[in-house]
């Protein structure tokens, strides 16, 4: 190659940095070199061997007696049934192929409605509730599925049709996740009277015990029930959503649903913050409490939790004594906050795995501020790949992917907080991390299971 | 009319995009798959067991609304080169899924532009999510042949290339291993096996084999069009027990001496009405795999096989199957040879005798322990029928 050539192509190469700026020449960044605009879904993504978060599929399969219908081309069809297939949950899904002569002739709707028919004709059971998902190629084709889904509402009135969406080329819009809470949801009906005495805690994957959670804990000492999807075993407990006069979600991606419920069903909604700041959960508890019209938490009582949790993370503290932190963002909503939260009492965080920062910008700053030189990662980033895992020395690790890019076995197995929150909440993750250090798990094996924790398996 | 689009109980076999990523691991490439999201995971989790110890790259380009509306190929491009200039890769393939295919997605243009800035050779394979992975590994092996291969070249004496062979076939639990050893032994050298066990280097010599091996229906592309291109005739079948094997090292030996094309079995006419005559037994699978089980199957003494003939049955590589005729035939079935997955079908009171046999292409990660060794003279067909109780 001549070297006008190769000098075009370094021209370009520095010509094409320039747009990723926020990307990473190598695999980490100093934190003190980011901006808090920073993005890693920008290019080309690479996908990690670690499947532990919960897919739309193991969200959808939470809905008892439903059955979920994927209109796809083959190969976004592959990964849906596969992971159904490994929850051996198969009797809860069916697909219709979409092929050449579908994008041909436009004749979606047609199939799309034969189909369905046919699957309901040929189930042994009829569900109480088939989710529809639609994919990326229907918005593009403009396929009109909504005359279809009220065609066979009226045919078959006892099923509650729900349209669902797998289209991530949509995603910087319209996540997949957060349209998948609402549009579960959309099949409660509006009750006369809501129920003073119940709650549902909307968005989460994982149930949320009275040991682990604050809030829990309030509504359980002050007798309200509780409904959460995660945990309903029939439908008809699930349709029982409708009566509960509140929501609330600790998930960003719940906020869709519950702003539709508020509207559509008339309940109000509290977003908590599953941070890490004391003042917070004290205003949250209050705030609850005052909505639901119950005794808030004593004073006494909310000085002597944190009065414990101070005990024990000096007491995790001084076990790991000076022992390297890895965090990733699958197993925290806020893992900046919580890197901030252990510095601050004397951990030797090394790393944060994020691919977008959620959290507030002076917890970044602040973050920055106070160890310019934590590395975070961008967990799709290409130069992942190349990353050489091997280290020698013990770290100890939150999270499965923080877990996979270090190559520790040393880690806290947990995924979207698994229904931590609150003082009680730091409890459990410091004892999570104590049992993390004492003994390791098999690391390989653990991450590449896929929907960590789906009580469908 | 046949319904190939919905499938209420069964799986759905490997894409074509994967076929692609399955097919270029080794040489020492990276794989772009242009598409939104999830078929990279849906690759690296189901669909390449690979992944998690051998580094090879693979990514996705995270096509988003804006981009596919404008139809603004230079997001693309400009991520491809970065990563190629971080990442110094030997070549790239650039595949893709269905958005770009139905917004008129232009691979080769596209290819030839990422070309020009990067200075790598890069090859498109203009996939469309909406087949199976035979196509995609296929397509992806001849446009590597076409691009890398040196076409120059010619063998002297018998050698054999195996085609089609991918972990979505063979797994990773010693087949191809196998495969290659039944050949050496029987004094036939192994030139290439497209591509497992092979790097970017080694394989660029394909055309000095001198007969090609067809052992997936995947390689049949690649050997047509090295047929076409150098002459060389090829044999479709696999080296499966030893009565098959034996067939095999001598039809490779008739394809070179008489310079023509031998397939090891006779072929299923009815394989396109799905049907196969009631009782007997019915293999599903990829169609040479299928069709060289069954050819096994029926070359052991009746008694050994309860005196039924071996049929068999395959996806069709656009469609996929009618489930519905497919289900009559395996009720209708004496023994049913497949996947684990096909099972679920059955019911209580069909007499059907289900041998389950994984196919990585079909069910994945999920059974990939209990895929057998069948490729080479150890495999007995017989073992299949060991624990059938045919009074059931």
């Amino acid at each position: 190659m001549d070297q006008r050539k190769e000098k075009q192509i370094e021209q370009n190469r520095n010509k094409n940095r320039s747009f990723h700026a926020n990307r990473f020449d190598h695999a980490y960044s100093r934190i003190g070199d980011l901006t808090y605009e920073y993005n890693a879904d920008t290019g080309l993504a690479y996908a990690s061997p670690v499947r532990g978060v919960w897919n739309i599929v193991h969200i959808a399969t939470l809905v008892p007696e439903g059955h979920q219908i994927f209109v796809c081309p083959t190969s976004c069809l592959r990964g849906v049934v596969l992971t159904t297939a490994e929850m051996g949950a198969m009797d809860k899904l069916s697909t219709i192929t979409v092929g050449e002569d579908n994008i041909l002739e436009g004749d979606m709707e047609e199939m799309l409605y034969a189909g369905t028919e046919r699957i309901i004709r040929e189930l042994p059971r009829k569900p109480r509730m088939i989710m529809i998902f639609t994919s990326c190629i229907h918005h593009f084709m403009a396929v009109n599925y909504h005359r279809v889904y009220k065609l066979l509402q009226d045919k078959y009135p006892e099923i509650d049709f729900v349209d669902c969406y797998m289209d991530p080329i949509m995603r910087r819009t319209a996540p997949v996740v957060p349209s998948l809470w609402r549009q579960l949801h959309r099949a409660l009906k509006p009750v006369d009277g809501l129920n003073l005495k119940q709650v549902n805690l909307i968005g989460n994957c994982f149930p949320h015990k009275k040991e682990s959670c604050d809030l829990t804990a309030l509504l359980y000492n002050n007798g309200i029930n509780i409904v959460e999807l995660n945990s309903c075993r029939t439908y008809d407990e699930f349709q029982t959503e409708s009566e509960s006069c509140c929501n609330f979600i600790f998930h960003n991606h719940g906020i869709k649903a519950a702003k539709d419920m508020e509207i559509r069903l008339k309940q109000k909604w509290y977003k908590l913050r599953p941070g890490y700041s004391y003042e917070e959960y004290d205003q949250d508890l209050m705030e609850i409490s005052r909505m639901l019209g119950i005794s808030p938490p004593s004073i006494r009582e909310l000085e002597e939790l944190k009065s414990r949790v101070e005990d024990k993370v000096e007491e995790t503290r001084r076990l790991f004594n000076g022992l390297p932190v890895s965090i990733d963002y699958t197993a925290v909503d806020h893992p900046l906050e919580l890197a901030l939260y252990l510095i601050r009492h004397g951990f030797r965080v090394e790393s944060v795995y994020v691919d977008v920062f959620t959290e507030r910008q002076e917890i970044f700053e602040s973050l920055k501020e106070k160890n310019p030189d934590l590395k975070i990662y961008q967990t799709s980033g290409w130069n992942m790949r190349q990353m050489d895992r091997h280290r020698k020395e013990k770290i100890l690790c939150i999270g499965q992917k923080a877990a996979y890019f270090n190559d520790s076995n040393h880690f806290v197995n947990v995924i979207e907080n698994e229904g931590m929150y609150g003082y009680r909440g730091i409890l459990t993750l410091m004892e999570a991390m104590v049992q993390a250090y004492k003994e390791e798990k098999p690391m390989k094996e653990l991450v590449q299971i896929k929907g960590w924790g789906c009580n469908c398996i | 009319m046949s319904d190939y689009q919905t499938h209420v109980f069964t799986c759905t076999y490997t894409a074509d995009v994967s076929g692609v990523c399955s097919a270029m691991y080794e040489l020492g490439g990276m794989t772009i798959l242009h598409d939104p999201s999830g078929c990279n995971s849906t690759y690296s989790t189901h669909d390449e067991p690979r992944w998690y110890e051998e580094k090879s790259l693979m990514f996705i380009s995270g096509l988003d609304e804006m981009t596919a509306v404008f139809g603004d190929d230079q997001v693309l491009i400009d991520d491809v080169v970065h990563a190629a200039g971080d990442l110094n890769p030997g070549f790239i393939t650039l595949c893709g899924g269905a958005m770009p295919h139905i917004i008129a997605f232009d691979y080769k243009g596209v290819a030839h532009l990422i070309e020009q800035e990067t200075g790598l050779p890069v090859i498109p394979v203009p996939t469309d999510g909406l087949k199976s992975y035979i196509s995609g590994v296929g397509k992806a092996l001849t446009a590597w042949i076409k691009r890398f291969a040196n076409r120059e070249e010619r063998g002297e004496g018998l050698s054999v290339n195996l085609l089609g062979v991918t972990p979505l076939d063979f797994s990773i639990n010693g087949n191809v291993e196998s495969m290659r050893r039944e050949f050496e032994e029987a004094g036939i050298p192994v030139n290439c096996c497209a591509a497992m066990g092979e790097d970017f280097e080694s394989l660029s010599h394909i055309y000095k084999g001198t007969v090609n091996v067809v052992v997936s229906s995947a390689g049949r592309r690649p050997a047509r069009y090295m047929e076409r291109m150098a002459g060389i005739p090829r044999v479709e079948g696999i080296p499966m027990g030893r009565n098959m094997s034996h067939k095999l090292m001598d039809a490779v030996r008739t394809a070179y001496e008489e310079h023509r094309n031998v397939i090891l079995y006779e072929e299923n006419e009815d394989h396109d009405r799905w049907t196969v005559p009631q009782g007997q037994i019915l293999i599903i699978g990829e169609e040479i795999f299928a069709q060289t089980l069954a050819a096994a199957i029926n070359t052991l003494e009746p008694e050994k096989r309860y005196g039924l003939t071996a049929y068999a049955l395959w996806p069709d590589v656009d469609e996929g199957f009618p489930e519905r005729e497919l289900i009559q035939a395996m009720r209708q079935a004496g023994i049913v040879i497949a996947d684990p997955l096909y099972k679920v079908v059955l019911r209580e009171k069909d007499r059907t005798v289900f041998v389950p046999f994984p196919h990585e292409a079909y069910s994945g990660r999920i059974y990939r322990k209990e895929i057998p060794l069948f490729a080479g003279s150890e495999f007995k067909p017989e073992i299949l029928f060991q624990h059938v109780n045919m009074n059931k």
